[in-house]
């Protein structure tokens, strides 16, 4: 393939803010990981209490199995999402990265976006985070800013809200 | 078509109720409850017990209290079409009106049930060009047929423009087209749907069918015969009923059906023996057609074709209501596809994906069906019995060139291009589906990828569209392409993003 020939899409220029890593590591210590360590630590504890025979082949199906996917999420997860996550207001569309396996960078329009929401959910207030959603006509549209410092989810909504005021579309 | 109830110019117009009618149609749902209960009585010889009277009971109570709200709700529902509004007047206690400018309906269509049929009814529904999920839409639960298109009539009657000089009939049934019919998976799977349906009937009206005596001796027979005669049999039963069942749905759901321009900028759908249906979609709301190619239907060479339509409710409506061409010949469906689109396009000659796309292929479906069902079987052998191992390795063998021929046949069918004003991508095995979408249409663009996809190069490109699914996907492009085909497909959206300066398509990215 001859690379000068074709443009290609570079990542968006602004990071999220630093402090989304610790959201991320806590929210997956509440939904996911620590779920899982505890159910590994119930497993084994009824193992010796009950069944002490068990354990020899029961602790490495644990491990394998429960504990260290759930440290590894804990671990890489966040670091992964916050090499991932970016944004950038161009002056006619928006750009946003996200993900960490599975990962989506996409670009819409000003003119196209309906409506622009900011949303801090309980953990993310404890953070000083915010996430920010610019709405379009099709769901498939949408486009998700998550681990904004409150400030630039601010100054970004009051942007777009203004940028698409400006710049004429559609908006259906 | 005529232009009754024409705005009234001056005078605002006065309100219409529903029709009386529709007090019956509540009464509808009584059907069931009473069936089963008659169905309980005559197997029960006609004792009816305690339960069955607590039943009546809580009907009768349910019933009066059901009536009681219709009527009040129905008395206090009423609607108008003002100059430049749609208006519905409802609630009891709470008034609610609701008003939607007559430019922002994209549809209306007229549904009839059977019982809706009887009475001489229908539900008139108007989607706007709100949100998706068809909260901005409002319906008309019931209307005489007469008065709903009249209505519709009213509410289409937008700026005349009428004078097509093609034919305004796109397509009509064509019952030579029923040899397709029993060519979708529901022929086997539709006949266990319906026994599961009768067995939850009987079971809720109180009848065991394993108790009764013909099913018992059935069974006995069953067992007592050779296998190796009897299975074939009872498989033939099941297609047989199926090809039968999906015939007799066929004809149900494409009686007359029709699919005709009724203005310049109108496409109606109209079709049905027993439920009448009838969808009106709006030009300026037609993004795109799908044409669908299922497994067997393919094998068959037919085809089905979807609208990609904005304001046809959600998901579900959307999955029911876009459906444009029941299954028929695959020439038929091309040209029905152009009809709609008012353009002819080709799905012939779509640019091929790179290699990696069928390896990936293979090696997701070795992956997640042949390993997992291996293992399963052979770890379920090891403690159980050795049949299951046997078992195991019969699965292993036979999946192997299953997976291997349906990653190939996945890969065939992979291809994209620009053709005129519409970008063409095609993907899918179970169901092929080749999506024709307006370029213009497009509102985002989104590029997905793992790290595999990344390792091998490629990119799944998705449009936004403000119709239909919402986002279709052209999956595994080259990642080196992907941006050049976005930026050429729809121009003026990512650009500015785009790392070499500004985009320059390839030129044979574009197909002459």
């Amino acid at each position: 393939m001859s690379a000068p020939a074709n443009p290609l899409l570079r990542p968006p220029r602004n990071r999220v803010d630093p402090r989304a890593r610790r959201w991320w590591t806590v929210q997956a210590l509440l939904t996911v990981s620590g779920p899982t360590l505890l159910t590994a630590l119930a497993l084994a504890v009824c193992s010796v209490l009950f069944f002490p025979g068990a354990l020899p082949w029961l602790a490495p199906l644990l491990l394998v199995a429960l504990v260290l996917p759930a440290l590894g999420y804990l671990l890489v997860m966040p670091r992964w999402r916050y090499s991932v996550h970016a944004w950038e207001l161009g002056s006619r569309a928006v750009y946003a990265a996200g993900g960490w396996f599975w990962q989506k960078r996409r670009i819409a329009p000003l003119s196209r976006v309906q409506t622009v929401d900011t949303v801090r959910g309980p953990l993310q207030q404890r953070f000083g985070l915010a996430t920010v959603t610019v709405t379009t006509a099709s769901t498939a549209g949408d486009v998700k800013i998550a681990g904004l410092s409150d400030a630039d989810a601010e100054e970004l909504s009051r942007r777009i809200g203004e940028a698409a005021q400006a710049v004429p579309g559609d908006a259906a | 078509m005529t232009t009754a109830t024409s705005p009234v110019t001056g005078a605002p117009p006065r309100w219409h109720r529903l029709d009386r009618r529709t007090l019956l149609v509540h009464c509808g749902w009584l059907a069931a409850p009473l069936g089963s209960l008659a169905l309980t009585a005559l197997a029960t010889g006609g004792r009816i017990g305690t339960g069955a009277w607590i039943t009546l009971a809580s009907i009768a109570a349910a019933f009066a209290v059901l009536t009681a709200i219709g009527s009040v709700r129905w008395a206090r529902t009423d609607y108008r079409v003002t100059h430049d509004s749609f208006e519905v007047r409802s609630g009891v206690l709470t008034r609610r009106l609701r008003s939607v400018p007559l430019h922002r309906i994209r549809t209306v269509d007229l549904t009839a049930s059977p019982l809706h049929r009887l009475l001489g009814v229908t539900v008139l529904r108007a989607g706007t060009a709100g949100p998706a999920d068809g909260s901005g839409d409002l319906s008309l639960e019931a209307l005489t047929t007469a008065d709903a298109e009249r209505l519709r009539t009213a509410l289409l009657a937008r700026a005349g423009v009428r004078a097509t000089d093609e034919d305004p009939v796109v397509s009509r049934i064509d019952w030579r087209w029923l040899r397709y019919a029993p060519l979708t998976f529901w022929v086997v799977g539709g006949v266990f749907a319906a026994a599961g349906g009768v067995y939850r009937v009987l079971d809720g009206a109180g009848i065991k069918p394993w108790k009764l005596g013909i099913v018992r001796s059935a069974f006995d027979e069953f067992g007592a015969r050779a296998l190796w005669v009897t299975v074939p049999l009872a498989l033939l039963a099941v297609i047989v009923l199926g090809t039968v069942g999906a015939l007799a749905l066929y004809v149900e759901g494409w009686w007359k059906f029709r699919l005709e321009w009724t203005d310049a900028r109108t496409l109606r759908v109209h079709r049905g023996l027993l439920t009448t249906r009838s969808v009106t979609i709006e030009r300026a709301r037609l993004r795109g057609v799908v044409l669908r190619e299922p497994l067997l239907l393919r094998a068959g060479g037919g085809a089905t074709v979807r609208a990609v339509a904005g304001g046809l409710g959600n998901k579900e409506e959307n999955r029911k209501r876009s459906v444009i061409l029941p299954p028929a010949p695959r020439a038929e469906a091309m040209r029905t596809a152009s009809g709609t689109l008012r353009a002819g396009f080709s799905d012939a000659g779509l640019r091929e994906h790179p290699r990696a796309a069928l390896r990936r292929r293979r090696m997701r479906g070795l992956l997640f069906v042949t390993v997992p069902g291996t293992l399963v079987l052979a770890v379920l052998g090891a403690l159980l019995t050795p049949v299951l191992l046997h078992c195991a390795w019969v699965f292993a063998l036979v999946s192997v060139p299953v997976v291997l021929w349906l990653a190939r046949d996945a890969y065939r069918n992979l291809g994209h291009g620009l053709d005129g004003r519409y970008l063409v991508a095609r993907s899918g095995t179970f169901s092929r589906d080749t999506v024709v979408l307006q370029r213009e249409a497009v509102a985002a663009w989104t590029f997905s990828s793992t790290p595999f996809s990344r390792r091998a190069g490629l990119v799944t490109l998705t449009a936004a569209v403000a119709a239909g699914e919402d986002g279709y996907h052209v999956r595994d492009i080259p990642a080196d392409d992907a941006p050049a085909l976005a930026a050429a497909a729809a121009p003026g959206i990512l650009e500015e993003f785009l790392a070499h300066g500004p985009a320059k398509p390839r030129p044979d990215l574009r197909r002459s």
